[in-house]
This record gives structure tokens, sequence and C-alpha cells, in this order.
């Protein structure tokens, strides 16, 4: 790790993009090894420019000519695409570059204005984040290509094109914020799918950092996601209620239920709330949670279930459901997480839960409004 | 199917021990043939407790903890240095969290200590490799936050790793600064202390500590009440190494280290260039300290028999996935269970049912399946569930005394006199950091309880450091009449304790030996013959009680004996109850107690609160009485606490 201390970059900062882009295509060679670890030195110079060391400051100059040599030399897509066969601690690099280049406002722009890199890559190399994304294939990348992902959702922009990357037959997918359609629905191919698998199927790790990820497209933008998710309702809520609140792993298990619910209750959700408390089969997947062994899942699959109860327009379908259960829901409430005595939040919702299972007509009502969103495509 | 991949992956040799927050294992990657330690981590139990003890939590804050177990988790993945534990990987099974790092065979530093004290060439080596791992994770920007003894690991060639870092406190204690605080005093800085605010300076302050921790073979202060400790640190002069064996350039880097004001305290860097660093020795050298604690056990201990793990994971996975595959369909599908919901017949009753009936005929063949399954996979969750669980041991724990004062382990628990239980603490003979736990282990005072186990340091830190005790005896003489169970509660639960106060109480050097002789001959008395025991303490209230003089004088402490309640003061044990209950320290003990300690719920809600370690029920009494203490002294500092 010598290296790291004390002696200054010897390359000139406008040619170690150049130099990391060479680097980066021998990995494959003979030598392989040897290459990474000159590649490990040149992105720890990088890192030196961006982040300056102990003795010395960064200057902003360097920094503009190493983020535009790095646009010019398409260095940001190569190493997503390549962040997982980098060593250890270049990985941890190549995570602080990503940071401050993604960051990086040249003096004299505006702070309001977008970072010069991430505007390049919204408005022209969508793929860089796509293959961020692509970081979870690994287990890897996936911790650092996460961080990154995580910093850059903070942009809307950003969101959107991970959200809306649906990649066809001929066309590569990713096409700039422009290219962005929201009405049209998605084909379930697009990168944002592939969380789900990830989420499902990694590692501890993994799923964990993926998960994290998925949580920040999905809270973030409120308006986006409202309205994507009103989009794609059915194969969002499909995978999501299957692979995820049906997980056999009970940390993405309890995490998707919880993110479930918050989804829900948000206010810009709402169309997709009534949308999704109008279904039986929902409602089913959700009292079986109640009965769940695990006290934590039946906790956060309360607060998804209250949202059924309370809705005043319930569905047909969910009124029938409540009401051939009533009496085993009420006895059954009546011991939910008796344990809880002191969680008032809790237990004034089961009061009132109870309270509105108990004053249900005996027989199903026609509601008065049907959910706004998706009567069409949803049945 | 990673997840399984990542289990199969791993073949579990044998148990090392269980620690305050889970059990670890010593397992094979059968992929690289390297040997590796395991640990897991029940999340759904740390949540149940969470649950049940913090209450005015909510669900937001609940919920942090399985988030502050992954952002921890990969804080410590992105951590590789020669000088720190290495993380492996981790995963889950069910809702248990299994987490891998490498194996260290050397023992920490706090086993090198109890053959004796270390010489200072060896605390030289020791604290040259603890700087070079500071000044890692520092400049990772990590701080470390619980530098001591117990938390430095040898390789057996010698390498000095740092263990624990940052993850043994926020894994266990929920992103609480507070708790990390409570948890080991002795070695905290002032202005940890004070809730300065800390920063990276307070690992220098704790390494400062630890050597001489080494060197002297506890910390300053080891012999005072650890809350009184609290007092001391910010008030006194910080401690120098005294002494005129030691050289110059040592004291002068302890005076260093421990320098009070943190902003002139020097870093890990600036230390490195200390004289008494660059003349360290090689790590090799430390191999002596290996090998001589190896012999000191090796005299005092029999051979240890691992325990085997039942069954390698591997063989466990399949089993598992098909299990848990089982309970989730099983739990998913409704059952014939008349309390089951019923979604069939809701739509039969519908008479304009909108879905298609073949749609429910899946699903009511899905749930027969399902029930006949289930069964057989929720006993084999049971089964699981039993395995993993850290308690029984086969085999008599290694010896861990220090001066040779022999202690027999208090192993029957009055709820089930017939089934000796032995703490699972002693049962570390390799890895004493696995458990999580921070040990006050070498504090004066509980010397001769030192090395005890994980479950214990728990207990040790904040509550009790003198009620954790060591067990060296072989599986102890079946206690069958009654006059013999009485003898050994009378043992646990009140000479045992009583001894362990006054020990504790008693400042003097030669008396305390004295008492710890009487001690020891005691607790050989109850290994050998608890119906004597029994005999000869209830000869010896009748005698008190015939004496109208002494009977007078000495009534409460036959009242105690009766109900077995040890306590000096009995309105201590009141209020501290009520404290403990929100104390935050005591939720995360708590948790992390019973998380260990899946059995016996009876037994485990008689022991509320807090301080249910196998083995070590009958200290809990004092444990609550000292706790009380402590928990009313926070509370006067942090009235919010």
């Amino acid at each position: 790790m010598s290296f790291l201390f004390g002696r200054r970059p010897r390359t000139n900062t406008v040619d170690l993009p150049k130099q990391a882009k060479e680097q980066i295509s021998k990995l494959d060679g003979p030598g392989a090894a040897a290459k990474a670890e000159e590649l490990a030195k040149t992105l720890g110079q990088m890192k030196f420019v961006l982040q300056g060391t102990q003795e010395t400051e960064s200057s902003p100059e360097q920094i503009y000519s190493l983020v535009t040599g790095m646009i010019q030399e398409d260095l940001l897509y190569l190493l997503a695409l390549n962040l997982y066969r980098l060593p250890f601690e270049s990985r941890k690099d190549a995570q602080v570059i990503f940071s401050y280049v993604l960051r990086f406002r040249p003096p004299s722009a505006s702070p309001k204005s977008e970072p010069m890199a991430l505007s390049y890559v919204i408005n022209n190399r969508p793929e860089v984040l796509v293959e961020l994304c692509n970081g979870y294939n690994h287990t890897e990348s996936a911790a650092p290509a996460g961080t990154v992902l995580r910093e850059v959702l903070k942009s809307d922009a950003a969101t959107a094109i991970i959200l809306y990357h649906d990649p066809s037959e001929g066309s590569p997918g990713a096409k700039g914020l422009t290219g962005i359609q929201p009405e049209a629905r998605q084909s379930g191919r697009g990168v944002f799918w592939k969380f789900f698998d990830w989420i499902d199927r990694g590692s501890f790790d993994l799923s964990a950092d993926a998960f994290n990820t998925f949580r920040d497209l999905l809270t973030k933008h409120k308006t986006i996601v409202a309205q994507y998710l009103s989009t794609n309702f059915d194969l969002f809520f499909n995978k999501y209620n299957t692979m995820l609140v049906q997980s056999q792993n009970y940390v993405t298990k309890r995490q998707s239920i919880k993110l479930l619910g918050e989804i829900l209750l948000d206010r810009a959700n709402y169309a997709v709330m009534t949308a999704y408390v109008d279904r039986g089969e929902h409602l089913k997947i959700c009292m079986n949670l109640l009965r769940d062994p695990r006290k934590m899942v039946q906790y956060e699959g309360f607060h998804v279930f209250k949202v059924f109860v309370a809705n005043p327009h319930k569905s047909i379908a969910v009124q029938k459901i409540l009401l051939i259960n009533r009496d085993k829901l009420l006895e059954f409430l009546r011991h939910f997480l008796e344990d809880r005595t002191e969680d008032e939040q809790f237990i004034d919702e089961r009061e009132f839960l109870i309270k509105q299972i108990r004053n249900m007509p005996p027989t199903p009502v026609e509601p008065a409004q049907k959910p706004a969103l998706l009567g069409s495509q949803a049945r | 199917m990673s997840i399984e991949a990542g289990a199969s992956q791993y073949t579990v040799l044998h148990e090392l021990g269980s620690g305050s927050f889970g059990t670890v294992y010593k397992a094979i990657d059968k992929t690289t043939g390297e040997i590796v330690a395991i640990k897991h981590v029940s999340t759904f139990q740390a949540r149940q407790l969470t649950q049940a003890d913090l209450n005015q939590i909510d669900l937001e804050s609940t919920d942090e903890d399985i988030q502050d177990i992954q952002s921890e988790i990969s804080i410590l993945s992105s951590c590789t240095s020669p000088y720190v534990t290495q993380y492996k990987a981790s995963f889950l099974r069910g809702h248990k969290l299994w987490i891998v790092m490498e194996f260290l065979g050397g023992g920490s530093g706090l086993d090198l200590l109890k053959p004796g004290n270390l010489n200072e060439a060896h605390v030289a080596i020791i604290c040259r490799e603890l700087l070079l791992g500071l000044e890692y994770l520092h400049q990772e920007g990590k701080i470390h936050r619980d530098v001591k003894a117990a938390n430095v690991l040898l390789s057996t060639s010698g390498k000095v790793k740092l263990a624990d870092f940052g993850v043994a406190t926020q894994l266990t204690n929920i992103k609480s600064q507070r708790n990390t605080f409570v948890g080991t005093p002795y070695w905290m800085a002032p202005e940890v202390i004070q809730e300065a605010g800390y920063d990276y300076k307070a690992d220098i302050w704790s390494l400062g500590i630890t050597a001489l921790e080494l060197i002297n073979g506890g910390p300053p202060h080891a012999d005072v009440h650890p809350m009184k400790v609290l007092f001391l640190i910010p008030k006194q002069s910080a401690p120098r190494l005294e002494g005129s064996q030691y050289s110059r350039d040592f004291k002068d880097f302890i005076a260093q280290c421990l320098v009070k004001d943190c902003d002139r305290r020097p870093s890990a860097k600036e230390l490195l260039r200390h004289k008494f660093i660059r003349s360290a020795g090689k790590v090799e050298a430390l191999q002596e300290l290996i090998e001589r604690r190896q012999l000191w056990d090796g005299a005092r201990e029999r051979p240890s028999h691992p325990k085997y793990y039942e069954e390698t994971l591997s063989v466990l996975n399949p089993t598992k996935a098909t299990s848990t595959a089982n309970i989730h369909r099983h739990t998913m599908s409704p059952k014939n269970d008349p309390d089951e919901w019923v979604f069939d017949t809701v739509k039969k009753a519908t008479v304009a049912a909108r879905k298609n009936t073949t749609k429910r005929r899946k699903l009511s063949v899905i749930h027969a399946n399902g029930q006949g399954l289930a069964s057989g996979a929720e006993e084999a969750l049971k089964r699981l569930d039993i395995k993993d669980a850290p308690l029984d041991y086969s085999s008599p724990p290694p010896a861990t005394v220090i001066r040779g004062t022999v202690r027999r382990q208090p192993s029957v628990v009055l709820a089930s006199p017939t089934k000796p239980r032995q703490p699972s603490s002693q049962r570390r003979p390799l890895q004493p950091d696995m458990s999580f736990g921070n040990s006050a282990s070498t504090v004066r005072v509980f010397r001769r309880v030192s090395d005890n186990s994980t479950a214990a340091q728990v207990d040790s830190d904040i509550s009790v450091p003198g009620t954790t005790r060591d067990e060296n005896r072989p599986p102890m003489a079946e206690t069958v009449t009654k006059d013999a169970i009485y003898g050994r509660r009378l043992f646990n639960k009140v000479i045992d304790p009583s001894f362990q106060e006054v020990h504790a109480q008693t400042g003097n050097q030669a008396k305390r030996d004295a008492l710890s002789r009487l001690a020891d001959a005691w607790s050989a008395l109850d290994a050998i013959d608890p119906e004597g025991e029994y005999q000869l303490m209830k000869l010896l209230l009748e005698k008190v009680q015939n004496d109208p003089k002494l009977a007078a004088h000495l009534s409460p402490s036959k009242t105690t004996s009766r109900d077995g309640t040890p306590q000096a003061s009995p309105q201590k044990s009141g209020a501290k109850l009520v404290l403990a209950q929100n104390n935050p320290h005591l939720k995360s003990h708590r948790r992390r107690q019973s998380s260990m300690l899946p059995e016996d719920p009876k037994e485990k809600l008689a022991n509320l609160p807090g301080q249910a370690i196998p083995g070590m029920e009958h200290t809990k009494q004092l444990a609550d009485v000292l706790y009380g203490r402590w928990a009313g002294g926070l509370r006067n500092r942090w009235p919010g606490a």
C-alpha cells in the first residue's frame, strides 16, 4: 500500500483516464494480474487527484481535466463494466472516483446545475447507470456499485433512467433521459426488474445492498415512482408479492413487507394504494402474513393489513374475505401481538381494525367508489 | 440459492464457543480448504426481544436492527488489512445470520495474559501491530471503539490482529455509542466518558490502557467498580506506567497514548514513529507467548473435547432448503386448522365468483400438500434450532483460572436440578473475541474469573464483573437428594454470590486471597458434597438463631438465605428493576443474552431483568444489585437514558 502515501502522482492528470482505459482493455490478455496492479495504481492516482492528499489540496482545474478526460475515454462506463474485476482496494478507489466525478461541478457552474459528468451520463451514456446496477451480478462489485448508485439516485433523472431502462430486440435499451416514455408499459426486461432476483437470490450482503438501492429507487422521487407503479402495476406487484413478500429469505421478506407498507401509505401513491387494496388476492397474502410464525413478519404484515380494513371503499372481493373470516379475525386480532403493550399506536390501530371489522355490514356492499387507477388493465 | 450455496461452502467442524450474541463454529471453506470461524446471529431473536423490551420504540427503530447489521457488515467487508481480522462472508439461514470470519488460532491478548503478565518486548510488538491496525481503520474512517486485550487476536504464527472493530459494538448494540460506552469503562478515553463526542483518538487512549493491561495484568482501576471508574477516568490524572524495570521509552509511549486532551494525543501514524515502537521486535517472538499459554493450559486443563457440530452445514442445507420451502408453503396456504383463514369457502359462497375456479383448486391442492410436508418440515426446523442453540455442551470446559484457583462451575440450575448445564461461556479456547462481547476480564476484582466467557462478559462489564466464574470441573456429581439440591441452590444463590460480593468489596490483597481460598474450599465442598453443604449451613443458621444476640444482629441475613436473595439492601432491588426496564443498555444486553439462551422461557422470565446465562443464574441476584447501582449512576449522568 506504500504507493498510497507520500508519492505524488507522476503521470500527467490528463493522461490518467487514457492510461486507465488501456489497462482495463488488457485485463483479459496475458499478464492480467500485472495489468490489474498497474490499473490499481492509476486508479489510486486518480483518487488522489480528486480527493487531494493530506499534504496537497485537490485543485478544481486538475479535477476538471480529469473529468473531461474520463468522459472522452468513456472511462465511467468501462469502470462500471469492469468493477468486479478490479482488485479489492481498487474497487473502493473506483467507488470514490465515481462519487467525486459524478458530483463534480466546475467552479464556474451554478451550484444548482447538474454535475457535468452526471449530466453527460444521463443524457448521453445511460449505460453507465445500467452497468452500475449490473454490479449486483457479482459479489465483488455489489457494495461499491451500490454505494455509487445510491448517491446517484438522489437525482430524479438518474432514477428515471434506471426505472425506464427497457431493452428490446435490436435496441440497447438505455436511451437517455429524452428517450423515456413514461406511458409505455415495461416489458420486465429492464435492469430495474433484475433487482427482484438480486434481492431474492443474492447472498446476504448482496441482497441487503440491492434492497437498499431498490428502496431508494422506489421512495426517493415520489412522482416518478407513482407514475411508474400505476403504469406497471401488475408486473410490479406480481413480482413484488411472489418474489419479495413471499420470499424464503427472512430479511427480504420482512424488509419488503415494510417497504410495501411505506409505498402504499405514501400520499403520492394514493392511486396505487387504492388499486392494491382492491384485490382479494392481495388481502389473502397479507392475512397469511399475520399468521406467519415470526412475530416481526406478523407485525409488518399488520401495517399492510390495516390499509385493507381501513379502506372505506372496500371491493366486494375484499369484503367477502373479511366477512367470511369475521369471527376469526375478531378473535385473532384481540390476541394479536399482545405483548406489544406499550406500542400505543399499534394498540389503537388494532382496536380500530377490530371495530371496523365488527361493524361491517353482514353482506358485501357495492363500494361507492372504485379505484381510479387501472380498472381496465387490472382485471 | 446462493444463500444455500453460501452455507454449503463451509463444513462446520466444531464449536469454538458462544458469545453474547451467537455461537461460533470452526469451519472449513471447502473451496479453498481454509479454516474459518463462523458465528451466527439470530436476527429473529434480536427482533423479538426488541419487540418485547423496547416497547416504546416503534417499528421504525426496531427495523434499524437489520439495517444496522447490514451496514455494519458492509463496513466489515470493506476492511482488508493484515492487522485486522478478515471478514469472509455472511449468509442467512432461516432467520439466522451467519458471519464467516478469518480463523486465528493463537488466542486473544487476554488468553496470553492468563499464565502471567507480558514483558516489555512483547508488549512493544503487540502495540506496534495494533497501531498498524488502527492506522488502517482510522484511515478508512473507522473507529474501533473497543480496543483492549480481549479484542486482540493472534494467529498461531504470532500475527496480531484487531478484532471486533466496530461490529462488536455496533452489531450487538443498536447504533448506540452510549451502549458501547457502558461496555468497557476501564479502557475508555476521558472524552468518551464526558460525552465530548469521540473520534479516532479515543482508540489511542484505549491502546495505552491495553498496553498497561498487558504489562500489569489488568487496566488501571481494575479493582474499582466499573461505574466508579467512569468518574475516576475524567477526574484523575492520566495513568502512567510505573516501575524501574520498564524502559523510559515504554513509559513515554504510555504517557503519549494517555494524554487526556485528545487534541494533543498523537495519532496512530505519529505513534508508529515512537522509539518504543520502532525498536520493537518481530511478531514471531510472540509465538513464545502462545506456547507459554498452551503449556499453561495443558498443565491445568484436561484436553477439551471439542463439541462437534452434529451435522455439517452442507448436509443441513438440503434439509433446510426443503424445510423452509415447506414451511413457507405451509404458512402461505390455508391450513386445515379450523382457525385458519378461509378463502376457498369465501369463494364458494360467492355465487358471482369472478375468478376462475381452477386457480382456486390449485390453491387447495397446494395446501393439502403443504400440510403433509409441513409437519415434517417444522420438526426439521425445530431440530435445526436446537442444534443452533449455543447451549448444551458435552465436554468440560478448559481451565481458565488465573492464580490457580480452580473454581467449580455451579452448573445446576434450579429449574432442572438433574441436568447439569455447562455455561457456554467457557468454551472459547481459541477465539475469545468471537463473543463480540466486551470483556472486562482483566479487571482485577474479577481476576480469578477473568477468562470467563463471553457470555459472562456482558455481565462482567456492566453490571457484575465479579459474578462470573470459571468452571473447570468435570461434570458434577449427580445431585439427587433434596438436601443436595438445596445445597446446590444454597451455594448458587447464597454462598457464592456472597463471596463474590465480599470479595469485590475487599480492597486488601491478602484479605482477598484468604477470602478466595475460603471460597474455593467452599466450592470444592459444594462440588463434592452438596448435602453436607446444606447440613452445614443449616447447622450454622440454627446455631446463630440459638444465640439471641447473634440472631438479632444477623437476622436479615437469615431471611435472605431463606428466600435466596443475597442482596445487601432490598430497596435497591426494587428501584433497580424499574430502572433496568428502561435502560437502553440492559435491553441490548438482554437481547444478547437471550439470543444465546433460546430455551427455558420460564427460567428466563424468572431471571428478568437480564443476566440469564446458562450456568450463571446464581450470579444474577448479585448482578441485579450491582446493575441497579450501575444503572442508577448512569441515570444520574444522563437523565434521559
